[in-house]
């Protein structure tokens, strides 16, 4: 099986940096990476990039993501889930494209541009944190800290057929 | 005569000086607005709309399809069809003045790139040249061949990314079928003209093909900027904050499959410029002949401002004392076009007319109102030529958020004037600089002319072409896009002259690209003059200790988004927006979608991320400060958390 992994979000921005930083550490574990057909990508450089990459590159069985998202639950609550595909309003989505060549970010963004402009795999699989703490700057809040293995773990877990 | 308005006028040698007997040369008045919308203007108001149904308040908040946070509040009279009050708000705060404040001057180029998604590595060049004027050093010629290409290769992403998906959809079939039905219904039996080189049978058509999402011309220029994006990569390693550019030139080496890589890319901008100065030919043509106030759409003076870009290799020495000379052999000149006519092409009287003022921003007044208290620290610029305490290597950053009041602060733009005077940029600034420049005539394959620009285009799939770009009798914003249009096939010409000259230093072994340097100890100033895909962009920077001690940046959208001045002249986007008819068609109030104010607003290409978070102490500015604030006057609260 195919399996894409990508963390997702801007560097330097606290917890909102989780997908780049988390990235970087699942990349560096031997064991895990040692499985056929798994691939590790910090998946930020843009949403309509990565849906162009993904129809030129063979396809994958499944796409995992993960990220720090706003979505006003309690901060730490982590989440996984298989993605429903819904797509907003064409004019919505039309907007996110907009923002996405200028230079926004973000998870919704990237699931909507890279669904209405192609590329993604059927199965796409969502793993999020509530962040706490969005400055400017290094490191993560002491929630999200306490969180990353629960995180990562179900990075891991969502790879699995 | 340079400058009408500053207190400054020059001897027969050139040198600049203050007027004699001037007691306070850059102090000034400032005038009280009287907007509709007003604590004192809302009777007013309340007559106004009393009396009239048909004028209301409409707000764009945000608008969309720009990048970053723009709002927009207009008082309209749907029944005389009239924009009665415009206010522009930039409604983030852009902190990486005070960011930088304190660290390693090489720092700036890095934290200066995150300014924009779009035109990162703009910021990351000319913090750079700032960085190599105050530490006196300047790259190898192929350094600044590579630093050509790689910033033709960004506008080569941005144009067609702005016309065909941020402007685009504005005159694409659902828009027009929306708000315009009756050009839709002449729109399908309009023969376009530039067939041959488009594809396109009919004016309907080329809507159709620009529909968001759907459209083939939508859809080709997501793939185009791909293009130029994989050929800004193969030298500049990413995109859009690449780690490739440091002072002296870039850190990478070319080598021959580099440069063949790269020009493969540029060609296929020989033939799609072609492409798309046909299509936006056909559609402005359209709208004027369908109805001439189309020109009225968007109008503003002929007032326009260029610092200049891409650097001659052999010229280029990051000198202040030598900016006329090398900047006057940059392929696109500096300049300020005032009234149509070229006021000045010298970097340093560009550089020293400019002033930011805070009258109607969030910031405190650093000044005095101008006089400085005698105490700004530049009097005068490295040559001498006098400078006013508004300058940008004058100004201090000091933010001061509140609520939003059109009589008094509404924005986070300051409000850049040169010789007090509202300027606009653009890609279209760099043509028209150009077409001004009759002795301008060391380019390879761009001719001016004086009153216009010959592009001599080499064949791709399509044959060679000679393009000519006119300077347009109406400044407006159909004219803005098909200036952008044109910006594509000039901009590919500069990158293709480039690669000629980079093969030739490569076949001389002059392959270097970059110098080594210390960060300096002492007390350094330097500028970096250049512009993004948008326009004008410059950096101010002071150095003492081996720190940044100030750091001005000052973007092509601060200039166009500005709020008023403290003259009561309103900034490029008010005033366009309030000279524009609207052509619209609706029968009810209700019905009223505002496209024509919009395209108005688009067409200036606007930029506002570098409007953005600040990191100060535990708190964020964030997007809440003001984005709700259309149309509110001061609410007493703070708003800033």
């Amino acid at each position: 099986m195919r399996v894409l992994v990508g963390g997702v979000g801007y560097r330097f921005l606290r917890d909102g940096s989780l997908g780049p930083h988390l990235t970087d550490k699942l990349a560096d574990e031997p064991g895990e990476m040692s499985s056929n057909g798994l691939e590790i990508e910090d998946l930020s450089y843009g949403p309509v990039a990565l849906s162009m990459n993904l129809q030129e590159r063979p396809p994958y069985d499944r796409l995992v993501l993960f990220a720090a998202v706003e979505r006003g639950r309690a901060p730490g609550t982590v989440e996984a889930y298989r993605w429903n595909r819904q797509l907003p309003a064409p004019d919505e989505i039309q907007e996110r494209v907009a923002e996405a060549i200028t230079g926004v970010i973000s998870l919704d963004n990237l699931l909507i541009v890279c669904a209405a402009l192609g590329g993604l795999p059927d199965d796409v699989r969502v793993v999020e944190i509530e962040p706490e703490d969005l400055n400017w700057g290094e490191g993560f809040s002491q929630t999200v800290e306490q969180k990353l293995p629960e995180v990562r773990e179900k990075v891991w877990s969502s790879t699995k057929p | 005569m340079c400058f009408k308005n500053l207190p400054v006028e020059f001897d027969e040698q050139g040198n600049a000086h203050l007027k004699e007997g001037v007691a306070d040369p850059f102090s000034y008045k400032v005038e009280e607005l009287a907007p509709i919308e007003s604590p004192e203007g809302e009777e007013k108001l309340h007559r106004l709309l009393e009396r009239n149904g048909h004028i209301r308040r409409v707000d764009f908040d945000p608008v969309t399809r720009v990048a970053g946070a723009l709002a927009f509040h207009t008082v309209v009279d749907l029944e005389n069809r009239q924009v009665l009050e415009t206010d522009s708000m930039a409604t983030l705060f852009r902190g990486y003045e005070v960011i930088l404040k304190g660290r390693d001057p090489r720092d700036a180029i890095f934290i200066s790139s995150r300014a924009c998604g779009v035109c990162g590595g703009v910021h990351s060049t000319t913090a750079a040249l700032a960085l190599e004027m105050a530490f006196g050093i300047s790259p190898p010629p192929m350094g600044t061949i590579a630093r050509n290409l790689l910033l033709s290769l960004e506008y080569l992403y941005d144009h067609p990314l702005h016309l065909f998906l941020l402007a685009g959809p504005d005159y694409s079939e659902p828009a027009v079928r929306e708000t315009n039905p009756e050009l839709w219904e002449r729109a399908q039996s309009v023969r376009a003209a530039g067939k041959a080189t488009h594809g396109f049978d009919t004016i309907a058509e080329i809507m159709t093909a620009m529909t968001p999402l759907t459209g083939s011309l939508y859809t080709e220029a997501l793939h185009m900027t791909r293009v130029a994006r994989e050929a800004y990569v193969l030298i500049g390693g990413k995109y859009p904050h690449p780690q490739t550019i440091v002072p002296g030139g870039i850190s990478a080496t070319i080598d021959t499959s580099d440069f063949n890589e790269v020009h493969l890319r540029i060609v296929k901008f020989f033939d799609y410029s072609q492409k798309v100065i046909a299509i936006w030919n056909d559609l402005v043509e359209f709208f004027y002949e369908a109805n001439p106030q189309y020109r009225e759409i968007g109008r503003r003076p002929k007032n326009l401002i260029e610092p200049g870009q891409w650097d001659d290799p052999h010229a280029y020495d990051g000198t202040f004392a030598n900016v006329d000379d090398w900047g006057r052999k940059r392929w696109a000149p500096p300049a300020v076009i005032r009234d149509g006519e070229l006021a000045t092409t010298q970097m340093t009287a560009l550089n020293m007319g400019v002033e930011e003022f805070v009258e109607h921003s969030f910031y405190e007044d650093w000044t005095d109102g101008g006089a400085g208290n005698g105490a700004y620290q530049f009097k005068t610029d490295p040559n001498g030529n006098p400078l006013p305490p508004n300058h940008p290597w004058n100004k201090q950053t000091i933010p001061k958020p509140g609520g939003t009041n059109w009589k008094d602060k509404y924005s986070w733009s300051t409000s850049p004037r040169w010789d007090r005077v509202a300027m606009e940029t653009g890609p279209y600034s760099r043509l028209w600089a150009n077409a001004l420049a009759e002795d301008y005539s060391h380019l390879k394959f761009i001719e001016p002319t004086g009153h216009s620009l010959k592009l001599h285009m080499p064949h791709g799939n399509l044959p060679e072409a000679e393009l000519e770009w006119h300077i347009p009798e109406q400044w407006g914003a159909f004219e803005r896009n098909r200036g952008r249009a044109y910006s594509i096939a000039y901009t590919a010409l500069i990158a293709y002259e480039n690669l000629l000259m980079g093969l030739d230093l490569q076949r001389k072994g002059e392959t270097r690209t970059s110098v080594d340097y210390k960060v300096p100890k002492d007390f350094r100033v330097g500028a970096g003059f250049w512009g993004a895909g948008r326009g004008y962009l410059t950096h101010h920077a002071v150095i003492d200790n081996g720190v940044i001690e100030n750091y001005q940046i000052l973007t092509p959208s601060t200039w166009m988004a500005s709020p008023k001045d403290p003259f009561g002249n309103p900034g490029p986007y008010e005033e366009a927006v309030h000279a524009t008819p609207l052509l619209e068609n609706y029968e009810k109030p209700e019905d009223f979608k505002g496209i024509d104010v919009l395209r108005t607003i688009r067409s200036f290409d606007p930029c506002m991320p570098c409007t953005t978070h600040i990191y100060a102490d535990s708190r964020v500015i964030s997007r809440d400060v003001v984005t709700c604030a259309c149309g509110v006057d001061d609410d007493g609260h703070d708003h800033e958390h």
